[in-house]
């Protein structure tokens, strides 16, 4: 269990689904498989001797470059989904993300205008969804993914519970 | 805004007024509760002008033209048709003026039982209706034309930040005051009683607090950010052209130059003569040379507040006032959004007290002067204000004895900036959400970033590189002090609030309304009370809706 030093103390983190690594995997083939696809056509054209530039170093250059980076993303995605996680405290529900770049965010309930669900075509096969809050400001960026479609289910009606019992105006 | 499917019919009023005992109109233009309204006929002409003048430019150019040339006015080809084309052209203008009229006939507003209802379109017909006592910010609009007129636009706005959530333009200016007046004093609760409901709401006295003088106006624009960089860049096409003995480079000042001076111009024209005043409807803000505009923000309504000081304006010590509020939203269009977002757009260091006097009756704090002076000047830790660690001032060279924050019992303020000096002021009760950042960076040199988020506007309050013990243990209180503020704030109708923390800045500074700032009877009364007693399911249901 991953907590970071901005992460107050005490505070028992509820952990997303393991299975949302394979959404994440998913999504991370649909872009970073393409893009090294469409990075190596010079590559190829260049050894079909289509192409004169750019040079030979170049053209596995800039597609290599591309690949590293992907497999470094690719090696983050299981530690990035352990490293999300919610707590749902007396007046607010606390996120936290992220590893190099953590974010701790704390929502009170009676801020929340309004909860959504959202499931994608992967997290459906899977049985998960995603759960979004939205405050009056736009800058609150609020979304637990890969939940359990019950436990999504259960947050939210949780959390509609809470609002409705502490809200306040703007 | 919710559509009932209840059109009314051009006929007349449809919707019911207020079931019990509406009394016959009383005396003065202001119609009885839930009487349908109008707007001024000539609306239509007056925002539609844009179309006519092109329609008369289109075809007045060429007849000028022509006859300054000495040509026949028209072509001898065309003269045999010049009866088709007059008929052509009367058609269109006919059918532009009936649109005009029809639009003006199908727009209909009505204030009654606590809403405000407008009635708009007639082919695609459109219901409105907004809580008056969620009313974010109330403006009175004068564009030129409306002005000579003796008309103004007036604009509803609901924390929804995106457009306003009712327009009605034009009316008479007198009108649109009385409206005005008659909206705040019901979104403020006052309660008028049975027989005053179809009263017209006195208007609420008003302070002058401060006015900015042309000459400091014009000192600010020709002293902002903006300046400098026109400064630079002449400088560079100057020197390039002597350098490469190509004047080419003196031609890109053209367009340059015309820009910037429209720019400047729109600016002067938005900022001449600003003046703030106070009143128990919240503050008002009047500003513009041809085109005015009031703005009214009731109590409570500024989200976040931001000051800041150009590098050039410290000489004279000048200072900038920029605010978050609900139903301004982001606008940025034709630098209306910046203008209406401007709490001050150049003050001296007790305009801005002033001016925090006014958003934050109540500073929480013993010495404000001393407090928000070093939130605005100070650096290190006078004031009170906890700034970056010196182990990390290689992540902020400059800024470092800068950054940092300090709370009072009723705002967080968050100063940085050692050049662009700056100080954001976020009030506790209006906190919507707080996220605490940090990279692998700041990791190392053991700060994190504090974010709050508020609503949409130019203010973005961050607190930059804090201990991240600091930062945790600021993240902690602000959501305690957060919660204690939202519990102790309960209504949105601000005469109502039980708390006296509200709308004097300075104790017997305002002399209160006679009829607008007593604090409402029981509010169960029976009979048309301007604003019934709401159940709190109720009130919640709008929550969600409104914000």
């Amino acid at each position: 269990m991953h907590t970071g030093a901005i992460d107050p103390p005490g505070i028992v983190w509820q952990r997303v689904s393991p299975k949302y690594v394979t959404v994440r995997l998913v999504e991370w083939a649909l872009g970073n498989v393409v893009a090294v696809l469409l990075l190596s056509l010079p590559l190829v054209f260049v050894l079909l001797g289509w192409w004169i530039w750019p040079p030979l170093w170049l053209a596995v250059a800039v597609p290599a470059g591309m690949l590293v980076v992907a497999v470094w993303r690719l090696v983050l995605i299981p530690r990035q989904v352990r490293a999300i996680g919610y707590a749902e405290r007396d007046d607010d529900l606390l996120i936290r993300t992220g590893i190099f770049f953590q974010r701790t965010m704390a929502v009170p309930y009676g801020r929340m205008q309004y909860v959504d669900i959202g499931v994608g075509p992967v997290e459906r096969g899977l049985g998960l969804c995603t759960l979004k809050l939205h405050t009056a400001s736009p800058g609150t960026n609020a979304r637990i993914p890969g939940l359990p479609a019950a436990e999504g289910a259960r947050l939210r009606e949780q959390l509609a519970a809470r609002g409705e019992a502490r809200l306040a105006g703007l | 805004m919710t559509a009932d499917g209840r059109i009314p019919g051009p006929g007349g009023p449809a919707n019911a007024p207020l079931p019990a005992a509406s009394p016959p109109p009383a005396a003065g233009q202001l119609a009885p509760d839930g009487e349908w309204l109008r707007v001024h006929p000539a609306s239509p002409f007056v925002r539609g002008w844009l179309a006519l003048v092109a329609i008369g430019f289109f075809f007045g150019r060429d007849i000028f033209e022509r006859s300054l040339q000495g040509r026949p006015v028209f072509e001898e080809g065309l003269a045999g048709r010049a009866p088709f084309l007059l008929a052509g052209g009367g058609t269109v203008l006919l059918l532009t003026v009936l649109g005009f009229v029809l639009t003006w006939y199908f727009t209909k507003y009505q204030v009654s039982g606590g809403y405000v209802r407008v009635n708009t379109g007639f082919l695609f017909r459109q219901q409105r209706q907004a809580r008056l006592d969620r009313v974010q910010a109330i403006d009175i609009v004068q564009p030129l034309l409306a002005r000579i007129f003796g008309l103004a636009e007036l604009r509803f706005e609901v924390a929804d930040a995106g457009e306003s959530a009712v327009r009605l333009a034009y009316l008479k200016i007198d009108e649109a005051r009385q409206l005005r007046a008659t909206i705040l004093a019901r979104a403020a609760g006052v309660d008028l009683g049975p027989e005053g409901a179809g009263e017209a709401a006195p208007e609420a006295p008003e302070l002058p607090v401060l006015a900015v003088p042309p000459s400091r106006l014009v000192g600010s624009l020709l002293l902002s950010e903006q300046s400098f960089f026109v400064a630079l860049g002449a400088v560079v096409s100057v020197v390039l052209s002597a350098v490469t003995d190509n004047q080419g480079f003196y031609l890109y000042l053209i367009p340059a130059a015309l820009g910037l001076a429209a720019s400047y111009w729109n600016l002067f024209n938005k900022g001449y003569n600003f003046t703030a005043a106070i009143s128990p409807d919240g503050i008002r803000l009047r500003y513009g040379l041809l085109d005015t505009q009031a703005q009214t923000l009731p109590p409570g309504r500024i989200q976040a507040l931001k000051i800041t000081q150009p590098p050039l304006w410290r000489p004279f010590g000048w200072y900038r006032m920029q605010v978050n509020v609900a139903g301004y939203g982001l606008a940025e269009n034709a630098g209306e959004g910046t203008s209406r977002t401007t709490l001050l757009p150049v003050g001296k260091l007790e305009d801005v007290m002033g001016m925090l006097a006014l958003v934050l009756p109540d500073p929480g704090t013993d010495q404000p002067a001393a407090v928000f002076g070093a939130g605005l000047t100070g650096l290190d830790s006078e004031g009170g204000f906890v700034t970056t660690p010196r182990r990390a001032r290689l992540l902020a060279p400059l800024g470092w004895r800068r950054n940092g924050f300090t709370a009072t019992g009723t705002a967080l303020l968050i100063r940085s900036g050692r050049w662009w000096r700056e100080l954001v002021v976020v009030p506790h009760q209006r906190t919507q959400s707080m996220a605490l950042h940090q990279g692998p960076l700041a990791r190392r040199f053991g700060v994190a970033d504090l974010v709050l988020h508020t609503t949409a506007g130019p203010v973005t309050p961050r607190l930059a590189q804090a201990d991240s013990h600091e930062a945790l243990a600021l993240f902690d209180a602000q959501s305690a002090r957060a919660r204690l503020a939202r519990k102790r704030q309960t209504t949105e109708q601000w005469l109502r609030q039980v708390a006296p923390a509200g709308i004097e800045p300075q104790p017997g500074a305002v002399e209160p309304a006679p009829g607008a700032v007593e604090p409402a009877p029981a509010a169960a009364e029976p009979g048309p009370v301007v604003q019934p007693a709401e159940s709190p399911a109720h009130d919640q249901q709008e929550g969600r809706q409104h914000g």
